[in-house]
């Protein structure tokens, strides 16, 4: 049964610094394990929520969960703390293999060596919890038909031709749909 | 593709300007291309910096977008499977690390014979040392060399074997110091749960259909001043990939609806909604679910599946 929990729970734990990331990262160089469950602990759940989301499947998003997270545990260099914030280096990398799942595909080109700009600190549990209501009320203030056209897109991995071909819109309007609803989550995030 | 315009990309900037359309650059980071396009974009952006630093915001866009998905949390299978791979693939490479450390060792090349006490000081144009005195004498016997050897390699062992098992012992503590962190944010979520369960000022309703006998049916409780409500249902249909259900709460001051968390039935047409984000102190008239688009919807879309006070 899926369950939707509630984020806007109070942690009774101190919440770790942003920089705390960068040295759990250089611990799982060295091949340490609690280093790799504490990462676990803070971003399984953004992790798996997303794939969840794509696979719409809980054994298949957590076949992607493992192996997002074996993929840091093997290659930490993979992601490094230069190129931006972890928790959204792996919720795009969750939804690209999810998608890959989804199409029975590999993924075409990775996102390993290209930077991310961190839209806020989601190694924080409270900040995280806020930018996740953000996010949303984002999204629902959308116009319908750009909201549609980008979860079909993300979410759903659809080509903008298969968009296109399924909604009857021009390929230029979906493609221009996509961006444009992607403009306005940056500008709620970094107005 | 070239890159000998650094100007950004732009919506208006012509397919000549050699970068890719901004539209073309969300397509790719979302990696909805077909190869051919992806690799003509991923070696363009492989040398532009403009591109790059573009593809580094829209990656940053889609992480915002992805903190949208329902948040649900893995099975404690989940990360007990993945904490036993861990530490099946670190023992393996301890286990190759120790039977590289036990192979035997390269055999030593023969050491110079030890210069006689004479020698030393004897450079050129010397004249402090006195005559050479060989103190042939001072060779001990092989044995005792042995034995000496011997304790030093005795004692590295031993070393290598209390450091071996002090690092354990730390990852040990580590773990269960998580797993104790863990386990109480779990008890946490819990103990609000059945608070909001056993609440004797919480609401429950049941939610049936209005027309079939063996459709689709809900349970809520809602406690309207903590604004905590828990929601299950079952003999659910599947909907449409790109559709979802969702909860709402009907005020009972007549205002709008309030969404109360889109949901997915499970293969056996189960579903719940547990503890959403809900605004305190509204009290509800009525329980409703509505199917709505994919990722919900601002206000409910009729018809509608089940309701229920």
């Amino acid at each position: 049964m899926r369950s939707m929990n509630s984020e806007g729970k109070t942690a009774s734990a101190p919440q770790p610094a942003a920089g705390e990331d960068a040295s759990l990262l250089a611990e799982l160089q060295s091949g340490n394990q609690p280093a790799m469950a504490t990462l676990y602990d803070r971003y399984a759940r953004l992790v798996y929520s997303v794939a969840l989301r794509v696979l719409r499947e809980p054994a298949a998003a957590e076949d992607v969960l493992q192996e997002v997270f074996m993929q840091l545990w093997r290659n930490p260099d993979s992601f490094t703390a230069a190129r931006g914030s972890l928790g959204g280096w792996l919720a795009v990398v969750a939804r690209n293999r999810s998608i890959d799942v989804l199409r029975r595909r590999r993924t075409a080109t990775s996102i390993d060596n290209l930077p991310l700009v961190a839209p806020g600190n989601l190694a924080d549990e409270a900040e995280r919890n806020t930018l996740m209501q953000r996010a949303r009320a984002t999204i629902q203030q959308l116009p319908r038909e750009q909201r549609k056209t980008l979860e079909m897109a993300f979410f759903d991995g659809l080509t903008h031709s298969e968009i296109a071909e399924m909604t009857g819109d021009p390929l230029g309007t979906v493609k221009t749909r996509i961006r444009t609803a992607l403009l306005s989550v940056r500008k709620a995030f970094r107005p | 593709m070239s890159n000998s315009r650094p100007t950004p990309p732009t919506a208006t900037a012509p397919p000549s300007s050699g970068h890719p359309s901004p539209e073309d650059l969300v397509l790719f980071a979302m990696q909805l291309f077909p190869v051919e396009q992806a690799e003509t974009i991923e070696r363009h952006s492989a040398h532009c910096p403009v591109c790059r630093e573009e593809l580094g915001r829209i990656h940053g866009d889609l992480a915002a977008v992805a903190l949208t998905a329902d948040p649900v949390a893995p099975s404690d299978a989940a990360r007990e499977r993945l904490l036993a791979q861990v530490a099946r693939e670190k023992k393996a490479v301890t286990a190759a690390a120790s039977k590289s450390a036990l192979q035997p060792a390269p055999k030593p090349t023969p050491e110079p014979a030890p210069r006689p006490l004479a020698d030393f000081g004897r450079g050129k144009g010397s004249t402090l040392i006195p005559e050479p005195v060989v103190i042939a004498s001072s060779r001990r016997p092989p044995i005792y060399e042995w034995v000496g050897w011997a304790f030093a390699a005795a004692f590295a062992i031993a070393a290598v074997v209390l450091y071996g098992r002090h690092r354990t012992l730390e990852e040990s503590i580590a773990t269960q110091a998580s797993e104790i962190q863990r386990l109480n944010a779990r008890a946490a979520d819990s103990h609000q749960l059945m608070d909001a369960l056993t609440d004797p000022q919480a609401v429950r309703a049941t939610l049936t259909p209005k027309t079939p006998p063996r459709g689709p049916i809900g349970g809520v409780t809602y406690n309207p001043q903590k604004g905590a409500l828990v929601f299950l249902a079952s003999n659910l249909d599947p909907v449409q990939v790109y559709k979802t259900y969702e909860l709402w709460v009907i005020p009972a001051d007549g205002s709008a609806p309030i969404p109360a968390g889109t949901f997915h039935p499970d293969e056996h047409g189960s579903a719940s909604v547990i503890m959403p984000n809900l605004p305190k102190g509204v009290d509800a008239k009525m329980f409703a679910v509505t199917i709505e688009d994919a990722g919900g919807s601002d206000k409910p879309t009729k018809p509608i599946i089940m309701a229920g006070s």
